[in-house]
């Protein structure tokens, strides 16, 4: 019985493209509406500060060996003593991701932004999709699938005779909107601000803590053994100065 | 860090560029992408591609970054109406701009008004306290003004907060250096051989400062970083084989009458002193023969 669905070209020209040109059309849209209401995000003295002090702390786990003993010591007490370290975080006062964006308005602000500039549009375009075109079948793969992908490729039709390898309209808008992306990145250019996928794993991964970060070097550099590398230069610059001078 | 095949680029474009045979746009991009100093090239290729209506309008938004390129040029070789007229022009195109105004400030500072060009960097700090170049633009005007220990406290509390920035630390090092606060200066350049410990000049700047600190210990580290920078040249520096020399007729001096303990500080590379003697006379006989005798005798006078 499968094989005898025959789809009406109307299907394909009121539905399945006119779909896909709008869906590519609300993401361009989307696009700019974000780069309008994007703003700079100010940069923080604390966080850039923390960052440089993980980077010099890096440097100076690296290149330990080239300094003399007593100027390490001295800059790892600098680091990592536990009054007013730089790297030292106390215990308790390692700042809270969420209890800092309830602090600063700035970020929830941006978060809403972002947020709205995703959820709305998406919303409208569902609601649309299933206002006109519930229960249609747009499209035919032209492959078999197993019955797992039904879920997928059926979204809307509770029909478990039809073979799955027919696209209802709703699974159509669902796979153009997250199958757009490498056309946006070829037309919007390669930064474009519309990564669904991304965005919400941001959203998960908000936790993300930067005194972690600190206290992680902080121990990486106690651990370090100082040994001074300099002694061994002198008898590879005399077998140098020995080629040289040959 | 430019490689060696953009070198080479570079060199066959300013040829080509110098001998009229075109290219000029693309020499003025590679020079801005490598940020390297040709100002008197930029500015004479620049301003003739900006002075020629065709040539300027072929660039479209381009237009503009040549503008801020040959700007800065022509501050650099005091064509200060050139400048003027860049910035004119940018000013005209991007009248809120942060970054006209970072060029206006400039250029207020290349035509010597300290106070006003300080308070243009004030202002712009104050809507982007984090912008580095600015605080070092202040820097460089209080160097200018002739106030080195000014200057060490803006660039220390500059680099309090960017500490990981090695130019800054290199120029503190120096300031440092000029008003012979030798304690300081190693330490600034302790700071720049762990973020760079391939840089010879680093190890042989900071053998420097440890050998002027003086000291039986710090001249037995002094020929240490020495060693090293022969190390890391090949043995090509000869500022660093001198370097070995002295100290070692510095260290038989001050080990005088100590216990053999300190004594044997140079025992892990005995030789090394005379090898770089030996190295100093045979680089002489090549590149400077008439001066033999004189390097020969300033040699002998250390009695190594």
């Amino acid at each position: 019985m499968a094989e005898d669905l025959v789809l009406d070209t109307a299907i394909r020209d009121w539905v399945l493209i006119p779909l896909s040109v709008v869906m590519v059309l609300i993401g361009i849209l989307r696009y700019f509406v974000s780069k309008l209401m994007r703003s700079s995000p100010a940069p923080d003295a604390k966080m850039a500060k923390e960052g440089q002090v993980i980077i010099r702390a890096r440097n100076l786990k690296a290149g330990a060996n080239f300094i003399p003993p007593k100027s390490f010591r001295a800059r790892r007490f600098y680091f990592s003593n536990e009054e007013n370290g730089l790297l030292y975080v106390p215990k308790g006062q390692a700042t809270n991701p969420q209890a800092q964006m309830f602090s600063d308005p700035n970020m929830a602000m941006d978060m809403m932004k972002k947020n709205l500039s995703m959820i709305i549009p998406q919303t409208l375009t569902f609601a649309w999709v299933n206002f006109f075109f519930s229960g249609f079948v747009a499209a035919k793969i032209p492959f078999p699938l197993t019955q797992r992908f039904r879920s997928m490729l059926q979204n809307g039709i509770d029909l478990s005779t039809v073979d799955v390898s027919y696209v209802s309209s709703r699974s159509w808008y669902f796979l153009n909107l997250f199958g757009l992306r490498g056309l946006f990145s070829l037309i919007l250019g390669d930064e474009n601000a519309i990564d669904d996928t991304q965005r919400m794993m941001q959203m998960g991964g908000l936790g993300f803590d930067p005194s972690k970060s600190l206290s992680a070097e902080k121990d990486g550099l106690d651990i370090i053994q100082h040994e001074w590398a300099l002694p061994r230069f002198e008898q590879r610059a005399e077998s140098v100065l020995r080629k040289l001078v040959k | 860090m430019v490689t060696k095949t953009e070198e080479t680029q570079l060199k066959q474009l300013e040829n080509q560029v110098d001998n009229g045979g075109g290219g000029a746009w693309e020499y003025l991009c590679l020079v801005r992408k490598l940020k390297i100093r040709r100002s008197e090239k930029v500015l004479k290729h620049g301003s003739s591609i900006l002075n020629d209506p065709g040539k300027r309008s072929a660039l479209g938004p381009d237009e503009w970054t040549l503008n801020e390129q040959v700007a800065i040029a022509a501050m650099d070789c005091q064509c200060l109406d050139v400048a003027q007229n860049c910035i004119k022009a940018l000013q005209k195109k991007f009248p809120e701009s942060k970054r006209v105004g970072k060029l206006e400030a400039l250029l207020l500072e290349a035509k010597g008004l300290w106070g006003e060009a300080e308070e243009a960097y004030s202002s712009l700090l104050e809507d982007n306290p984090l912008d580095q170049a600015i605080h070092k633009r202040r820097v460089a005007i209080t160097k200018a003004l002739g106030k080195p220990s000014l200057a060490i406290e803006l660039l220390s509390k500059y680099l309090e907060l960017f500490m990981a920035d090695h130019d800054a630390w290199r120029e503190l090092a120096e300031i440092y250096l000029s008003l012979q606060m030798y304690k300081q200066a190693a330490f600034c350049y302790e700071e720049l051989i762990l973020s760079q410990p391939t840089v010879p000049l680093y190890h042989l700047a900071y053998a420097d400062v440890l050998y002027t600190i003086g000291g039986l210990e710090n001249v037995i580290s002094a020929r240490k970083y020495y060693a090293a920078t022969i190390d890391l040249t090949g043995g090509k520096n000869t500022r660093a084989l001198l370097g070995i020399c002295l100290c070692a007729s510095a260290i038989a001096q001050l080990s005088k009458g100590r216990n053999k303990e300190d004594r044997d500080a140079t025992a892990a590379a005995p030789e090394l002193h005379s090898l770089a003697a030996a190295a100093i006379e045979k680089e002489y006989k090549q590149k400077a023969p008439a001066k033999l005798q004189l390097i020969s005798s300033a040699l002998r006078s250390l009695k190594l």
